[in-house]
Order: structure tokens, then sequence, then C-alpha cells
């Protein structure tokens, strides 16, 4: 089991704030200790891919969304943790995990979808109650829009007629929770009420089409 | 019969019958105003249902951008609808009975914009829930069933 100070040293190697000296003695240590070497190597490629992907400074988009995902995250496995582990050196990591599951978090965040600008809409979090359907978001440049596709929908039936509407204007009577659907003319379109699991009834006053 | 059809039915038909006389409505605070619509997208204009919707002039250039998206060349509105959103209250988006959408606010985005909680539902059936910031000027499109020939798009815009 390696000491603090060997980790304390393996990081301050890993971000060249070595003297000369002290690199030239832990280079030694390297060379010797097989286990060491398997560490810092695996550390040397995670810093690469991370390199690899992502710019050398960059905005983090909704910085606030992420670092509260991960707090969220690390509050939940926190329990998981034998005592026995804890100790003043993973604290000392903490801030690398944050700042490591951050970058993959980004990276991946933007391998898979070009992150929005500020005037870009944004699709937060997705959540699909059936387990057949698959949605998936992403920002287009090109359309100057956010999509959120929702795949495996179950086809509406061809020979369904979708009356649609024109709604201008609405009223909502919280007394006896309903809304009150207006067309152009100020005629009475829909009636939109809920029933007692909760779910909309929609009242028709004046089908089209 | 179902007693929640029932129960949904009278209290429909009850405001139904109230909204046919003027009533004093207090206005709810709104926190801004969102423009939906469902839109048809095919490759066969003889498909269209023949609807007469046009997007209101600010949005005039959503079926071209819907064509950058969407693997269709012909876009139809079937529906639309001009909505508050309120600031306590949620607010219904239908542009149609068969697709439409639930609208709550969760207050001013930071950096402008709305920070919403949409339910996209189908009849009796929720699609999909999701958090979203929506910006003026950026649309969201909710890429639904397909249908007929082609695809059912919803198209939710920030009114600026």
């Amino acid at each position: 089991m390696k000491t603090p100070s060997e980790d304390h040293d393996l990081i301050r190697w890993l971000d060249g704030e070595m003297t000369d000296a002290e690199r030239a003695r832990f280079s030694t240590r390297l060379a010797a200790d097989p286990d060491l070497k398997a560490e810092v190597e695996m550390m040397q490629r995670m810093s690469s891919d991370l390199r690899a992907h992502l710019p050398a400074e960059m905005t983090v988009p909704y910085g606030d969304f992420f670092n509260s995902q991960i707090q969220v995250r690390l509050a939940q496995e926190e329990p998981l943790i034998p005592e026995a582990r804890a100790s003043w050196l993973d604290w000392l990591r903490l801030p690398t995990l944050i700042t490591a599951t951050a970058a993959v978090a980004i990276a991946g965040f933007m391998i898979m979808q070009k992150g929005p600008a500020a005037g870009d809409s944004v699709v937060l979090s997705i959540y699909v109650p059936n387990a057949s359907v698959h949605a998936r978001t992403f920002h287009s440049d090109e359309a100057q829009a956010t999509v959120l596709m929702l795949d495996g929908v179950e086809a509406i039936p061809a020979d369904r007629k979708i009356v649609g509407y024109y709604i201008e204007r609405t009223e909502t009577d919280q007394e006896v929770a309903t809304t009150t659907l207006y067309g152009k003319s100020g005629e009475v379109v829909l009636v939109v009420s809920k029933d007692v699991r909760n779910q909309p009834r929609l009242l028709s006053a004046t089908p089209r089409g | 019969m179902n007693w929640l059809l029932i129960f949904a039915i009278m209290t429909g038909a009850l405001t139904l019958a109230n909204a046919q006389q003027p009533i004093p409505v207090v206005k709810p605070a709104t926190d801004g105003k969102v423009w939906g619509a469902l839109v048809y997208a095919t490759n066969n204009a003889k498909g269209f249902v023949g609807s007469n919707e046009q997007a209101p002039a600010d949005f005039a250039d959503i079926p071209q951008r819907l064509g950058k998206v969407f693997p269709y060349q012909r876009f139809e509105i079937l529906g639309q609808h001009l909505q508050d959103v309120f600031r306590e209250y949620e607010s219904w988006v239908v542009p149609t009975k068969d697709l439409f959408l639930k609208v709550d606010s969760k207050g001013p985005a930071e950096g402008g914009g709305m920070n919403l909680h949409l339910q996209f539902w189908r009849d009796q059936q929720v699609l999909v829930k999701t958090d979203a910031v929506l910006k003026a000027g950026s649309p969201l499109f909710i890429g639904g069933p397909k249908w007929r020939e082609g695809q059912l798009v919803f198209v939710l815009v920030l009114q600026k």
C-alpha cells in the first residue's frame, strides 16, 4: 500500500511540479515499483484521453447543473465507501475526482452533441414512462432548433382524423380545475379538465376539420 | 360507463355552460407566452389534410427549419395555440386533441428565456416528461408518432 506522501508525489510528478532532484528520485522509484508504474500509466492514459477531447480552456456549459448532478451522485455513493478506506488522502483526491468526472461528463456531452450556445434552447432532463419509447435530444445548428426525438412511439392509425384547432386565448378556473380555450372569434373551442387520477380530459365545443 | 369519464364530462359541461356567459375573470400572473403547433411532416403533399393554418409571421420560417431536421420536404400545420405561461398554475398547449402539451413554469432562465417543465401527452398517456430551458428564437421540436405517410411533430416556441 502506498503512503500518503507517495500519492502526493505521484500527483506532483504528473502535474510537473517536482524539482529536477525530486523527479530523478521519483523516476528511480518508478523503475523499481511495477504497481506504481502501472498506476502512472493508467493516469497518463486518462489524462491523454481527456486532453484529446477537450480544448485547453473552455467554459463549462450549465456548470451549475453538472456540479449539482455530481454532488448528488457523490452523496448517493458516500455510504458505500467503507470507513476504513477513508483518509485525508481521499479528500485530497476528491477535487481531482470531481474535475475528472466533470471533464468526462463534458467530453461525453460534447461528443454526443455540440454544446448549446447562450441563445439556444436546451433539454435538461428526460423521463419516458413507456419502456418501449426511447428519447434523444440534440441541437441542430442548421435549423437553429433543439430537438427531442421520440423513437418507438406507437404510430397513430392512418384512418384516424386529426382535428386541429386555432387557440388564441385561454382562461383558467382553479376552483373547478379547468381551462377554457378560445378560438379566433372568441368562441369556446375546448375545455381541459383533469380526472381524479390527474389525467387530462379534453372536451370539444366546436370540432373542426 | 366509467365514473371518471362521467365526472370529467360533467365538469367540462358545467364549465362550457358557464363559459357562454361573461364572468369577471382575474387574469393569473404569467411568465411569458409560447406558441405551440402540431405539424404533419410528409414527402407527399397529396396526403395533406387540407388545413389552412399558417404560422404567425414571427415563426414563418418554422417549416424550413423543420426541413433541416426531419427527413421530409412538406410540412402542414394541423393546429396551433398561442398560450400564456402561468406563473402559479399549469398551462395547456392544445393544437389538437390527439397530441398536446402541459407546461409548468419554473421561472425565468439565467441569460433570458424560461425554465419549463413539459409533459407531452397523447390522449390519456404521457409520452415524455422533460425539463427544458426555452429561449426565444430557438424552437423546440418534439418528434412524435408516425402518421399516414409521415410523422407528427410538435413545435414549441417562446414568444419574444
